[in-house]
Formats: structure tokens, sequence, C-alpha cells
């Protein structure tokens, strides 16, 4: 497509995604699908940066999506902050434990780099389920509805949230497509795949890896700002598996550094465990054993797979083409 | 409905404004025909067994209330999903339900589960029952102003396990086998509570926590017996798998003093689980099936008879929970005449139900039932009651 389409292609893809709710049949059960389609990409796009383009594995990026539910419930429940100052506070606040994590993992590298990144959201559970401060095993309740006063705009349930998650899944869309176009984007895969070559070409490799982690990390906690409004209670199982099997997942189904990528990985597992679910147990077996599988089979995802059947399906056809009897007969008669 | 959804922005967006009409024609869809009573349970996993169970009870008794004309003329029809004891999970089936139009729903095995659920139902205007979750902040007013359980409070709960430490047993060490969350650290701050009350002189030897998905406590037991308690309370909503291998492994460890079960955590498939193991343990509990004032009272029996039927399997605790949750509803809301949240929550709480399964049900102001508490020792795998505590 020509860059002069591509601007009104993406305008009229976000128009219509906006409206997926009311083509979708417009019920509230809809609406909640989608905010939390919405809010889980946007959770999975924060770790996508660094698993697609640092080329590492965090596991610690429910901590980010925890801290920013545990930020905004605190702000919004004790200091009566609206959604706003919330939102500023979480990204403060991301940065700030993204800087950190990053200058811990500043010298690790893959394996090691995971195990670290493990051990921080242990840590983090420990803490969030003692810590009385933070209200322990009994979490933040009594979050109240995002409200802003001078616009006008209050939303208490799902209807009334999606535009906010639309906006914020836009916002994240834009954010990604920017960062991969970014030097820091074109720095982070080229520490990636070739680290000497990085540091040849002026790159420093260390300083790249804290940035993408900076820009990584407030893109998970806004996820969890909008979560903390949409569920009203924080507790301590946003740092269980759930959220990070389900973001781990949803980053490499589909396939990496694909922008809609995490989106669609998302709205699969959403989907599956709405219509087609076979019970906690099971669920979890289903998606760890596709976690397992794309990692160690599929290093493209999905859209991989597809690409390379396509590919060999058109190598087949041009195969038989050229050594069909009827091919060669022409060529006879040429 | 008091809570009904609003946007005051006057430049609404075409979509919410959309989905706002099709809410309220999924409620008008529910104004008719039968009425649609949610059950949220964990349907999978390690409480799995006994959320279906809960839920068969449920069922069992609208079998029961249909047979006799329904709520108002109108049969009830039951919609249970799976919470898969995840409190996201639990989330996401509740919007399910309100979505379909129920006019209540009955709730909770885990307290995190309905800690999360409860604001999102009473943001929906929807009346909420927690039938077994036990965490105190669920009745505290901040995620529910209406909200109802019928379980045993942690408060109940904790008067009666010190009770038995100090004055049954007189323990003076005294260990805790925790589970680390809202339920289970709220069940031992009320024993300790309790004790404290009592002015009773005892000694904490050990405190071991560990997460409900827990399946082997073998280095929490060994820290524990190293310490010598002369009695352990084990703490424990995992029915399914955690508790039945604690009870094992406690046994297998040779755990001296005696091991005390948390009120209301053992039912008898946990028994049936941990086997002989479980011979000698001490536990207490708000129902029985086939112990007075239970065994002759005639709408337990019939309900006791009905889930015999229907599902070969006789009622426990947590069964009976369930069931009680319908059927105070059902009668509040014959009463009132409605099916909106406030004034039916209004009829219960503070409220008497007559002619029930636990004889006369009655709530506090605050929406919690009140119990009574029967403590049991487990002898050949049978729960054999010892004494009355109030």
């Amino acid at each position: 497509m020509s860059s002069a389409l591509k601007w009104p292609a993406a305008a009229i893809l976000a128009v219509a995604g906006f409206f997926a709710p009311v083509l979708l049949g417009g019920s509230p059960a809809v609406y909640a699908a989608l905010v939390l389609i919405a809010i889980f990409a946007v959770m999975s796009y924060g770790l996508d940066s660094i698993v697609s383009d640092l080329g590492e594995v965090s596991l610690a990026h429910t901590v980010f999506f925890a801290l920013g539910a545990y930020v905004t419930a605190l702000l919004s429940v004790r200091l009566e902050f609206n959604p706003l100052g919330t939102l500023a506070g979480t990204i403060v606040a991301a940065l700030i434990a993204a800087g950190l994590l990053g200058l811990i993992t500043l010298r690790l590298r893959e394996f090691v780099f995971s195990l670290v990144t493990y051990a921080v959201a242990v840590v983090a559970l420990t803490v969030a389920s003692n810590w009385e401060f933070i209200g322990g095993s009994d979490g933040l309740r009594g979050i109240p509805a995002f409200e802003i006063g001078w616009l006008g705009f209050r939303a208490v349930g799902d209807v009334e949230l999606w535009p906010v998650a639309f906006l914020l899944l836009l916002a994240t869309l834009y954010l990604m497509r920017a960062f991969r176009r970014s030097r820091l984007g074109q720095a982070a895969i080229m520490v990636h795949l070739n680290p000497r070559l990085a540091t040849m070409s002026g790159i420093d490799p260390q300083r790249t890896r804290v940035q993408v982690f900076l820009f990584s990390a407030p893109i998970t906690a806004a996820a969890g700002w909008l979560y903390a409004y949409q569920r009203a209670y924080v507790s301590a199982d946003l740092l269980e598996t759930y959220f990070l099997i389900l973001m781990l997942t949803a980053v490499v189904v589909i396939g990496r550094r694909l922008l809609l990528g995490p989106l669609i990985g998302v709205a699969l597992i959403l989907a599956q465990e709405k219509f087609w679910s076979f019970g906690g147990y099971v669920d979890r077996i289903i998606l760890g054993s596709l976690l397992i599988l794309v990692l160690a089979y599929l290093p493209g995802g999905l859209f991989g797979l597809v690409q390379t059947l396509a590919e060999a399906r058109r190598r087949v056809a041009a195969r038989s083409r050229s050594t069909s009897p009827h091919t060669t007969a022409r060529k006879a008669d040429a | 409905m008091s809570n009904q959804p609003l946007i005051t922005r006057r430049t609404a967006l075409l979509g919410a404004a959309a989905g706002v009409l099709a809410s309220r024609t999924a409620f008008a869809q529910a104004t008719s025909g039968p009425i649609r009573v949610g059950v949220i349970m964990p349907l999978s996993g390690g409480a799995g067994p006994q959320g279906q169970h809960v839920t068969q009870a449920i069922q069992s008794m609208a079998a029961l209330i249909n047979a006799k004309g329904g709520v108002m003329g109108r049969q009830i029809e039951i919609l249970a999903r799976d919470d898969e004891s995840v409190p996201a999970v639990g989330v996401s089936r509740a919007n399910e339900l309100i979505s379909a139009g129920v006019s209540v729903i009955i709730e909770g095995w885990n307290s995190p589960v309905t800690l999360a659920m409860q604001p999102v139902i009473n943001r929906a205007g929807i009346l909420d029952i927690t039938a077994i979750s036990k965490a105190d902040p669920i009745l505290s007013g901040e995620g529910n102003k209406l909200a109802i359980r019928l379980n045993s409070s942690n408060a109940q709960d904790g008067a009666v396990v010190a009770n038995y430490i100090a004055n049954i047993a007189k323990a003076k060490r005294v260990a805790f086998l925790t589970q680390n969350d809202a339920y289970g650290n709220g069940a031992q701050a009320s024993i300790e509570a309790e004790l404290k009350k009592l002015n009773y002189d005892y000694q904490k030897v050990s405190e071991e926590k560990f997460p409900f998905t827990q399946a082997d406590f073998r280095v929490a037991l060994t820290n524990v017996r190293g310490a010598k308690p002369d009695v352990t309370i084990a703490i424990n909503a995992n029915e399914g798998l955690g508790m039945p291998a604690l009870i094992r492994q406690a046994s297998q460890s040779r755990l001296p003093g005696q091991l005390v079960a948390a009120v209301g955590t053992i039912a008898p498939s946990v028994i049936k689980i941990a086997g002989d193991a479980s011979e000698g343990l001490i536990g207490a509990d708000i129902y029985f099936p086939d112990v007075e004032p239970f065994a002759s009272n005639p709408r337990n029996k019939e309900f006791v008879a009905k889930t015999e039927e229907m599902f070969k399997y006789t009622p426990d605790k947590f069964m009976a929970l369930g069931a009680g949750a319908l059927e105070a509803w059902a009668q509040a809301a014959d009463e009132v005449k409605s099916l909106d949240k406030e004034p039916v929550a209004n009829r219960i709480r503070g409220g008497k139900f007559a002619n029930t399964i636990f004889g006369e049900m009655q709530f506090e102001p605050n929406g919690q039932l009140k119990s009574q508490h029967y403590l049991f020792t487990v002898k050949s795998q049978k729960l054999v009651v010892d004494t009355a505590k109030g």
C-alpha cells in the first residue's frame, strides 16, 4: 500500500474498531469483553517491546501492570486524584521501577535475565500480599468510577469505559509503531540481533536496554491504571501467573514484531477462555502448551507458520507447473 | 434500578449510547419468562468439586422452589459460571451474567474472587449474595453497600476455635498453618483476637503461610513439627487439593499435638480424599444434614432428599449455604414483590426467614447470617459432632 493511502486506511480501521462493540451486537457483555481485550493488549504491548525488539523474556512485567493498578488505587482512594492524576502517578512510578530494574539487569542476558526478572515478580507478589499499607492480602477497595469532572465524563460501567480503553489502545499502537521506526527501536533490534555490530556502530547496548525498559514499563503500567478503574478492586492476584502467561502468549502466538500481533493474540486467548473454556486447569495447560509450542517450534508464530505454508504451496505449485506434461509438451511445441 | 449506567457528557458517543440501549433491552427481556439466577463458583481446579456441589445444591433448591410455583409466579432458571478461583476470570463471568439479565448472583468460594466481583456486580445494580467466602472486607460496604453473606464470619469462627484452644484443649503452644490471602490471614487474626479477648496466656510457636494453590506442605510441616506445638491450626480453603494434602502430610510427618481445621474447611469430600489420615481431626461447622436440629427439620429433609435424588450426593455445609442463599432470596423477592436489588436486599439484611433448611434464618443488619457452631471430631471418616457451641 502506498504511504498516501496508509493513513486513510488506518483512520478507517480505527473508526471501525471504535464501533466494533456496536457491530458485534452492542450488548454489555460485548463491551466488557472488548474493554478487557483492549486493556490486556496494552499490557502485552509493553512486554512486546522487550521480547520482540530487545530479544529478552521479562517475567517482571506483571510487576509494572500491578504497579499501575496499585498506584491508581492508592492515589484515587486515599488522595482523591482524578484519572489523569492517577495516570501521571502511574507513569512516574513505572519509570522509576523500570529504571531500577533496567539497572539491575543491565549486564544480564537470556535465561539469567529471565530468572532475575522472575525473582523480582516473586518478591513483588510476597510484598503485595503482606504489606498492610497497600492492603496486604485484602487488597485495596473502593476505587471510584472513572470520572473527569471538567469534561463531564463519568464511566460507571464498561459501556462508558470503552472510549477510554479504545483511546488507550490506539495511543499504544501509535507509540509501538513510532518506537519501531525510531532510532531507539532500530538500536534495540541491532542490540538484540548483533550486539558486537551494535557496539561497533556506536550504539551503547546497556543504555539501549535501559531506554527500552523505560519505554516499555509505562505502557504495561497504563494498562494496570485502566484495569484498576474497570475492576474497582486491586489485590496481589495481579501478580499471579494468570496475567504473565496471558501476556507472554499474546506476544508470541501470532508473531513477534507484528503491530497487531499482541492485540489479536489477546483476543484469541480471551475468546478461547470465554467460548471454549475447558476449566481453569485445562485452559492453563492449553495456554502453557501453546507457549512451549510457539517458542520451541514456531519462532515466527502463527503468522510465520501461515507464511511458511503459503510459500511452500507456491513452490509446490511452481514446481508442478514446470514439470507437468502439459507444460513439457508446450515447451516441446515451442 | 438505582445504579443505572449513565453518560453525563452531552456529546455521548454513538457506540456507548447503543450499548446503553442494548443493556436496557437485555433488562427488559429479563422481566418476562423465567427469572434468571446467576451462580459463580469455581467449577474447575482445586476447589472445582466443591464449587460443582454448591451449584448442584442451588439447582436442587431451585427445583424445590419451582415445584411450589417459583418466585412471583415465575420459574427460576440457574445460569452457572466457572470463576476458576481466579479473580480476573470471576470478574469476566460476572459481566457475562449481568449481560444475560440475571436478577441476583449467588457467588463466592474464594474471598479474593468475591472481593474482585463485588464492585462490578454492585455497579450493575444486581443483588449479590456471597455464599461461602469469608474475608471480613466482604461486609465492609466498600465493594457493595448491600452485601449479604451466609457463611459464618471469620470473627464468629475465631471465637469457636479460640474457645477450643483455651477451654477444651487448654493448649499453651499454638502453631498456625495459614493460607496467605484475605481469607486465611483474616481467619488467623480473628482466632488471635479472640484468644486475646479471653486473656488466655499462650505462645505462638510457629506460623507458616502458603498460597491457595499449594499442595506440598512438607517443609512447612517440618518447621511446625520442630516447634512442638500442642495444637496446630490449619487454615486452608482449598478443600479439593490443599486441605486433604495438608491433612495427609501432617499425618505422615507425625505432627505432635492436635491438628485443628479452621471452621468450615472440612467437607465430607475432604475426608474422603484425606482418608485414614483424617482420623482424630478436630473441626467445627454450622450445618450437618443428619444431626439435630437439622435432621428433623422438614424443609432440610426435603432438600437433602431432592439433592440425593438429582445428584446422588448428600449435601454438606457448603451446599446448604448455596441452597440457603437461593431460599432466602426467593422468600424475600416473593414478599416484597420485586426483583430489584434494594428492596430485596433490605428485606434480607436484618431480616428473619422461617421454614428454611437452617430452620429460622436470621441476618444481622450488615447482611451476615447468624450461625450456631458445632464442634466435631473425625472418627472412621465420619464427622462426629461433639458439643454444641453458640
